[in-house]
């Protein structure tokens, strides 16, 4: 339950960021804040349970059942660990920010971090794989976003930060999947103890590799290192939450809650320790390189990283002790760097090593408090780096391998754990201690408020506080251990553990670390020399723009402006599919029943007629009509058939097309394009063939079996299950309502999608050849006089027909009608007004389209919710409704839903004749020689894509 | 066969429209072919049930196919709006040939 509550309190608080930003500005953090130390007490209160008795906590409800995923939430004593890191450190950042930024609002910040904390929370605490990736995805959807906040500059760093993340999460998908389907639970833990698939090497080896990557990307691992310091570009408060404390340690969550399977794999620990200390000695001589503070940092954090994922490639219970207190460790002294950085930037103007030097005179707290996290950084007692460090020698000498593999590990250790020294000198040494190097405003930097910080200094304090009371975490490392490897451990963490192997290495890091620093000026005769001839930047930038241009080479291939080339290959594809098939022969069933009635023939000769009639014609208006009767025999079919609703619907359709197509093709020359010869020829023979194979198709393969399943279910249940008799009404509202409403979607998006268009490039005026040239004196001329017979019926008629049309929606459950069909007669009655009338600006039709349209999607959805109220989306309320006159009325929401298909068909077609049907103002309607000069622009631009087109494929920026 | 027939000569002259020059065309081209596949959905069903799917006036031993009928119905809006939204293509920006004058 707690865990429930932890989660939805987390939820609450992201629901009212936008109340709190609006109400405090930058000073929302503060309740934010206050709410996560809320957490953290609350989840601290667990420890005795948790920890103490080792019983997790557990929290279960079901969430997509039918596939076996639940919400499965646990927490262990690792989950614990971690909530404590994030709930913690989380509050002390939230504090952080209401001074980091200037006085301004800060929705996004706050919302994005809150949001972010919730998915890391749900992420530490998912017992289920398929919601730890929903989380882990969650965490990086954040980051992108977060990084994107700096402003143009971090976009690039954004996406790359992104696209290697999200890389790692299709790793874990897949790995998830696998398992999935191995063991047939999605529960983690359940997994976890299953030992049917660690016992096959290459299986567990594929998802150990799988696992692995996701690791390496969220805890930029190497090779994937480079998106780290690359979001530096985020703001202080970010980095020091993301990517020091909280997201990068998802890598890590994730690696410990795996070792149970893995841990005797020799496969993950080598790829683990070897990749990992490489990680940590490359972080560590970079780190040592820069000038930024930030970046510094930054590299420290990829440094620190590499020791974690090593030890926890050692896989030992010991070595899991030791990962477990160096995460502690690592979160508090490098928030608090991260938060020094902070300081140093706002309060000093710049974070450049070049620029500052001496400010422990003028920011004596800050540098006090950056002093004593870099101390717990370079691993000097009695602080909690110090022992932490201890742990991770003592660990990699035990790594598992040859005999040989420990010590080398240890070496490599103590060699990163010499530049880490030499850097956190260097960080704290050359920002605070010898002489201001820049100009008048680093020199005058002040000290910051003690709200600014007081975070920063409860970070760093806590490092001492920990390493001077250091048993206390006994219980937890041991149950994290416990949790982690399925192996009882046994820690007793001292600050004095004797004289033995890991203090001489800790020693021997120390002496090496100053020699480094005294050696290299605190790092100067280092700083700024390219070491690599490639950054990973430039790798990924160098990959990413191949990919591209290698998709838009394949896309080359087939590039044309004719949309003729691209209708036409499929169609001769179809056709040689059809060749094939048809020499290959098929097994074909009888046909079932009578396939041809005598007055079918009357339609085929009609269609026949006006299909080849169309085809000849060089007359659009010709064109229009003759396809117009081709749609009036299919809807003469749809009666033959017994489909009397389709007919219906398909009448009206074919009337208003005709209206809307009227208003188009006024504005078109007279004829038809103009084609050669042998083009005519050529699509001739394809259309002839597409008949042919359409036809025999459609004999052999339809109408040889009894009515569907499905059919016959819907005939004999409809009224029982919806009280409706009209059973293709009641398909379309209750039993395939999502359809309905996708369709409706649809159709609002056309209407939406035609005021877009006409907004952006305009309505042709009507064609030259179209208008009507008739003297003043002519009986043809007064429009007034003209229409007196239209618009007299057609005031009577309109009333008529919309309340007709109401009538047919009501009845549309049990006889022909709904809400399509009723939509199709009410628009008809605004198009009848609309051709009565005598002006354009008569014609107007003053209602709001565009609203009407969203009020029609917006309705169905609501009756689709109501649903919910009986169980599922668009599942159809029943109620009766006793009438004064006696007898029923049956209400259903169902119908509440074809109120909204009613609406959004009326608004499609006011949209329509409205937007095409009237003359637009003067400045949008182009001279005709204009036309030609601006499409070989337009043919340009498209075939330069390349050149221009910078922001896909990136550059080197 | 009536209805295959039918469904072939729509076909073929939706296809030739299709694969003409000038937007209109193509749009006149999409539409019959339309009604030819939603002629095809109802073939589907089968053609040998052929009264209404209306419970209050016949029985469902004889009514066709409820389902086709319920899926053209719906393709019929999505076919219309479309075709309508293809249309204002044709009548907005230049006119509507969709090759080069070459």
């Amino acid at each position: 339950m707690v865990l429930l509550i932890l989660l939805i309190v987390l939820a609450v608080t992201v629901a009212s960021t936008p109340l709190l930003d609006r109400l405090l500005g930058r000073n929302a953090g503060w309740p934010i804040a206050a709410v996560f130390l809320g957490l953290t007490l609350l989840v601290a209160a667990q420890a005795p349970q948790v920890l103490g008795s080792g019983e997790p906590l557990e929290f279960s409800r079901p969430w997509m059942p039918q596939i076996g995923v639940e919400l499965h939430l646990r927490m262990d004593g690792l989950g614990w660990l971690f909530t404590m890191l994030v709930t913690g450190i989380g509050a002390l950042i939230m504090a952080y920010s209401t001074r980091y930024f200037p006085p301004r609002r800060r929705f996004g910040f706050y919302f994005l971090m809150t949001l972010f904390a919730t998915a890391m929370s749900g992420l530490v605490l998912a017992d289920d794989v398929v919601l730890l990736f929903v989380f882990w995805e969650l965490t990086t959807i954040a980051s992108f976003y977060l990084i994107g906040l700096s402003g143009p500059s971090a976009s690039r760093p954004a996406i790359r930060t992104f696209l290697l993340t999200a890389m790692g999460g299709l790793a874990l998908l897949a790995a998830a999947v696998l398992l999935i389907v191995r063991t047939g639970t999605s529960q983690l833990s359940v997994i976890l103890a299953d030992t049917s698939w660690t016992e096959d090497t290459g299986f567990v080896s594929l998802v150990a590799v799988l696992v692995a990557v996701a690791v390496f990307t969220k805890s930029a691992q190497f090779p994937f290192h480079y998106w780290l310091p690359d979001a530096m570009a985020a703001s202080t408060p970010v980095s020091a939450y993301l990517h020091a404390a909280a997201m990068v340690k998802a890598g890590i969550y994730l690696a410990m809650r795996f070792t149970p399977a893995f841990g005797d794999l020799l496969l993950w620990n080598t790829l683990l320790i070897v990749l990992g200390l490489t990680t940590a000695v490359v972080g560590a001589v970079f780190a040592l390189q820069q000038h930024d503070l930030k970046r510094l940092a930054a590299f420290s954090t990829v440094s620190q990283l590499g020791f974690l994922v090593a030890v926890i490639g050692v896989g030992t219970p010991e070595a899991l002790v030791a990962a477990a207190v160096h995460t502690v460790a690592h979160a508090l002294f490098k928030s608090a760097l991260f938060m020094s950085v902070g300081l140093v930037d706002i309060q000093a103007g710049t974070r450049d090593l070049r620029q500052l030097g001496g400010l422990r005179r003028r920011m004596p707290v800050t540098a006090a408090l950056a002093a004593l996290a870099a101390l717990s950084m370079a691993g000097i007692p009695p602080l909690l780096g110090f022992i932490s460090k201890e742990n991770l020698f003592e660990a990699f000498l035990h790594a598992p391998g040859p005999a040989w593999f420990g010590p080398v590990a240890g070496a490599a250790a103590v060699g990163a754990a010499a530049f880490t020294f030499a850097y956190s000198f260097r960080f704290v040494y050359g920002a605070f201690w010898g002489e201001p190097r820049g100009d008048a405003e680093e020199r005058t930097a002040s000290e910051a408020r003690p709200s600014f910080w007081l975070p920063a200094m409860t970070a760093s304090l806590g490092g001492v506080l920990l390493g001077l009371t250091v048993p206390i975490l006994d219980t937890m490392v041991n149950e994290v251990a416990l949790n982690a490897t399925h192996e009882a451990a046994d820690a007793h963490l001292l600050l004095w553990h004797g004289l033995n192997a890991a203090l001489g290495m800790s020693a021997a890091a120390v002496g090496l670390g100053a020699l480094l620093a005294w050696r290299s000026r605190s790092g100067d005769a280092l700083a700024g020399r390219d070491l690599v001839p490639v950054t990973g930047v430039w790798i990924f930038e160098f990959l990413h723009e191949g990919i591209v241009r290698v998709g838009r080479r394949t896309g080359d291939l087939t590039r044309t402006d004719s949309p003729a080339f691209h209708l036409g290959v499929p169609v001769v594809l179809i056709i040689a599919l059809a060749s094939v098939v048809a020499v290959v022969g098929l097994d074909l069933p009888p046909v079932a029943g009578q396939t041809a009635m005598g007055l079918d023939w009357l339609l085929v000769g009609l269609m026949a007629v006006a299909v080849g009639a169309a085809v000849v014609t060089r007359s659009r208006m010709a064109g229009l009509a003759l396809v117009g009767v081709a749609g009036f025999t299919v809807a003469l079919w749809l009666f033959f058939l017994g489909a009397f609703d389709v007919a219906l619907t398909q009448l009206l359709v074919e009337i208003l097309t005709v209206v809307v197509a009227v208003l188009v093709l006024r504005r078109l020359p007279k004829k038809f394009h103009r084609v050669k010869r042998s083009r005519t020829a050529l699509t001739a023979v394809i259309a002839i063939g597409a008949g042919l194979t359409a036809a025999v198709g459609a004999y052999a393969l339809t109408g040889r079996r009894e009515i569907s399943a499905a059919g016959e279910y819907f005939l004999g249940n409809a009224p029982e299950d919806t009280g409706g008799t009209n059973v293709v009404n009641t398909i379309l509202v209750d039993y395939r309502a999502l359809d309905t409403f996708g369709e409706l979607v649809v159709l609002g998006v056309a209407g939406l999608i035609i005021i877009a268009v006409l907004h952006s490039s305009g309505l042709l005026p009507v064609h030259s050849s179209r208008r009507v040239v008739v003297g003043g004196t002519n009986a043809a001329y007064p429009p007034e006089d003209n229409t007196v017979l239209m618009r007299t019926v057609g005031r009577f008629l309109m009333p008529l027909l919309v309340l007709w049309s109401v009538y047919l929606l009501f009845r549309g459950h049990n006889e022909p009608g709904g809400g399509f069909i009723a939509g199709l007669v009410g628009g008809s009655g605004f198009a009848l007004l609309y051709l009565a009338a005598p002006s354009d600006d008569r014609a107007r039709i003053r209602l709001a389209y565009p609203a009407i349209i969203g009020a029609g999607v917006l309705v169905a959805a609501f009756s689709g919710f109501l649903g919910y109220a009986d169980g599922s989306f668009l599942k159809p309320l029943h109620a009766e409704i006793p009438l004064a006159w006696g007898g029923y009325f049956h209400f259903t929401t169902a119908l509440v839903f074809d109120v909204g298909v009613y609406l959004a068909v009326v608004g499609v077609l006011l949209t329509a004749l409205n937007e095409l049907g009237l003359e637009r103002g003067e400045g949008s309607v182009r001279e005709p020689e204009g036309f030609r000069t601006d499409r070989p622009s337009a043919q340009a631009s498209g075939d330069d894509a390349p050149a221009l087109d910078g922001s896909t494929t990136g550059g080197n920026r | 066969m009536t209805l295959a027939i039918t469904i072939g000569i729509m076909v073929a002259g939706g296809v030739y429209l299709m694969l003409q020059r000038g937007m209109v065309r193509i749009v006149l081209g999409l539409v019959l072919l339309g009604h030819s596949v939603n002629l095809l959905i109802m073939s589907a069903g089968g053609v040998f049930r052929r009264d209404l799917p209306l419970l209050q006036f016949g029985t469902a031993l004889t009514a066709g196919d409820p389902l086709p009928q319920a899926f053209v119905l719906t393709a019929i809006v999505i076919a219309f709006s479309i075709a309508i939204y293809m249309l204002t293509l044709a009548a907005s920006g230049s006119d509507d040939d969709t090759e080069d004058a070459s």
